[in-house]
């Protein structure tokens, strides 16, 4: 934890508020998936504190992209139990998991290419809105009201990212850098003011600078956004440097858990991670 | 040609923008609603300009079709549906009215019977309802079909429904029902053959009123919640957005405006049969769509305009003139292009898609769609669905392969790349 808080020190240049932990947020308890006798997941147990930044990592094909589609309700558990904030999610459709308050980001990014950074924030804020169809239709004041803050919790949003997001607001998703179409998306995921946010791979395909930079962002969202973070991250300098705690995911099961320092020296995670990643 | 043809668009921009009319540019009254209001008032002068009637008549039948052709725009152009079987709500809607007005129905012995009447406008709301239940019904099994898939189950639904009218006996099968009564209100006579100004400003009203309904939904977060789904599933749902349930809400609220354009034809052409509702009617309103601009409120009514001026005087016309000529006329032998009409449709429609695929009067976003940005597959196909579904449902498979879940994530991010560079 100490090793946490002086990473955090040196990234921001500040020192970091030690995390609001208070109970477990979500435990995952012997979630199995198997694709037509294949196991992707294969009885992992989680369990994310809250307040946390939790990292999962692991080669490729370990599970981990899996385990955050099973968490999400993109694919529904064999078996295994899942409680977030006290209540069962397995077996819930995304948007019921998005309304209990897990939001994520994809791996490769997917954001609604043709709609404005405005308008992907504000589809992330659907649930806000009246759901019944006169308000929508007739515009009535409800609907105003729920647009009009929107909107405001939108612009309040891509300000996070910095006086040029809001700047594009208007501009559509397809036209951005990478490095922005990453964070309208983060954007669009905190939205709905998630307890618990997915991060896949924030990092991706991102240079030494941009990587830094979503490194300070991500360690001020939890702050800022008092959210818990559990990231799926290959770039050990991010999951090293920002993780409360990690776990290892390989052949669809968790070989290992624990603190940054814990993980570093773990036999079994070199071999099956870091060892196997020097081979190739 | 296209840079010439882009010059004299630029050009065009430019005089909107530099001309002066009362102070203020060309364009401002070109805006929006200014111009949706002048055209207004335009439809509501309209008739009395006239010498001669018929053109009210075929107002009317433009103004259905408008209708129609508006409520299928909410399934194929802003949720992305396509439905190949749009005229099973307008026979829903049809007959709805027909039996409600009338108060006949057939018992299995061919024997009828009477049933307790209302009057249009009582109905009209009905069927609007019931159009928008049975599209809700028959929406709801198509719900996890994608692109070509969605579009064979919907042609089937199409065929099915007028096909129940034409062979259950209650509603006088194929003979269909006629002499409905007209829904005069006091002084307001409908049935008057020579007035057709009462059905005319109805069909206005009513046009007026989906056109309001469906530019609210649009610019809605239902609207949003479409277009969403339109471009990315799994995130929309990651979105919080119910998938069930606004695709259903599409199905539906087409379905209704679907039920209000059938139920006003049956009170206008007082007749109804089964053999009215065919095939050529779902594909008409989507080339309709697909002339004036998917997605686009006002591409889509001038696509029902010119569909219908084609229908009703340029082949009428060419005809006429081709028969009389005794060249042409020995030249195309016994061929009547009244009969081709449908060879006259396809012809624009290949047109369309390779001079101006995003219609007549674009919908940004879908020319966008059409022009491949941000789509994940190159180049679009004719009616920008099918391609993009496709290749959704491809990957959606991949995923599903579960051993490829994280060599899928592996493709995404490799066509990440791809779209960093593009």
């Amino acid at each position: 934890m100490a090793e946490r808080t002086a990473n955090d020190a040196v990234i921001n240049g500040a020192a970091a508020a030690p995390p609001t932990t208070g109970g477990t947020l979500l435990h995952l308890a012997g979630i199995s998936k198997a694709f037509g006798g294949l196991s992707a997941v294969d009885g992992i147990d989680l369990d994310i504190q809250q307040g946390q930044i939790y990292s999962i990592i692991g080669p490729n094909g370990a599970g981990k992209t899996t385990a955050f589609n099973l968490i999400t309700g993109v694919y529904k558990p064999d078996t295994g139990s899942m409680i977030f904030d006290g209540r069962s999610i397995a077996g819930l459709s995304p948007d019921r998991v998005l309304r209990r308050g897990i939001a994520r980001t994809f791996q490769n990014i997917r954001l609604f290419n043709n709609m404005t950074v405005l308008e992907n924030v504000l589809v992330g804020q659907h649930i806000r809105f009246p759901s019944d169809l006169f308000s929508i239709m007739l515009h009535l004041p409800n609907y105003r009201h729920a647009e009009r803050t929107a909107i405001a919790w939108a612009l309040e949003l891509l300000g996070f990212f910095g006086p040029e997001m809001v700047a594009r607001q208007n501009e559509y998703a397809a036209n951005l850098s990478y490095a922005e179409r990453r964070r309208v998306e983060i954007a669009r995921a905190l939205a709905s003011n998630p307890k618990l946010l997915l991060l896949d791979e924030p990092t991706a395909g991102m240079n030494d600078a941009e990587t830094a930079d979503a490194i300070t962002y991500i360690q001020q969202l939890r702050r800022d956004f008092h959210l818990t973070i559990l990231l799926i991250e290959h770039k050990l300098q991010v999951t090293m440097g920002i993780s409360d705690r990690i776990a290892v995911l390989d052949y669809g099961r968790k070989i290992a858990e624990g603190v940054p320092a814990e993980i570093q020296n773990n036999p079994q995670v070199i071999e099956a991670y870091l060892g196997r990643k020097a081979e190739v | 040609m296209l840079i010439q043809y882009r010059r004299s668009v630029d050009e065009i921009r430019q005089t909107l923008s530099t001309t002066n009319i009362a102070g203020r540019p060309l364009s401002w009254y070109l805006g929006g609603w200014r111009l949706g209001i002048f055209f207004l008032a335009l439809a509501l002068i309209f008739p009395w300009t006239l010498s001669d009637q018929t053109l009210v008549v075929d107002a009317i039948s433009i103004g259905i079709y408008v209708l129609l052709a508006l409520g299928l725009n909410i399934v194929v152009g802003y949720a992305g549906l396509l439905d190949l079987g749009y005229v099973a709500f307008f026979v829903i809607g049809a007959y709805t009215v027909a039996v409600g007005t009338s108060g006949f129905l057939q018992n299995s012995k061919g024997q009828t019977f009477t049933i307790p009447t209302a009057s249009f406008w009582v109905l009209l709301p009905i069927a609007a309802l019931a159009a928008g239940l049975f599209g809700v019904l028959l929406g709801a099994p198509t719900l996890r079909l994608r692109g070509d898939y969605l579009a064979i189950v919907t042609l089937g639904f199409g065929q099915i429904v007028p096909s129940i009218f034409a062979y259950v006996p209650y509603f006088f099968s194929n003979i269909g029902m006629s002499a409905l009564p007209p829904p005069d209100v006091g002084p307001i006579t409908f049935s008057d053959p020579l007035n057709n100004l009462p059905f005319y400003y109805l069909t206005l009203a009513l046009v007026v009123l989906v056109i309001l309904a469906v530019a609210a939904l649009r610019d809605s977060s239902l609207g949003r919640a479409w277009v969403a789904i339109r471009e990315d599933e799994t995130a929309a749902a990651a979105s919080g957005i119910n998938l069930v349930r606004t695709k259903l809400l599409a199905f539906g609220l087409g379905a209704v405006t679907g039920g209000i354009g059938g139920a006003l034809n049956a009170a206008y052409l007082k007749t109804i049969a089964p053999s009215d509702f065919n095939f050529d009617i779902s594909i008409t309103i989507l080339i309709m769509i697909v002339l004036g601009g998917i997605g686009s409120i006002p591409g889509v009514i001038l696509g029902a305009i010119v569909l219908r001026f084609i229908d009703v005087y340029l082949i009428g016309n060419v005809s006429n003139a081709v028969q009389t000529n005794p060249f042409t006329a020995h030249l195309l032998g016994g061929i009547d292009l009244n009969q081709s009409k449908y060879l006259i449709y396809g012809i624009i429609l290949v047109l369309m898609i390779l001079l101006r695929p995003q219609g007549l009067i674009p919908n940004t976003r879908r020319s966008r769609e059409l022009a491949g940005i941000g789509a994940s597959v190159e180049g679009a196909s004719a009616v920008g669905l099918l391609a993009r579904e496709e290749s959704e449902s491809v990957e959606t498979a991949a995923d599903d392969q579960g051993s490829t879940s994280e060599a899928s994530s592996f493709a995404g991010a490799g066509s990440d790349a791809q779209g960093r560079e593009g």
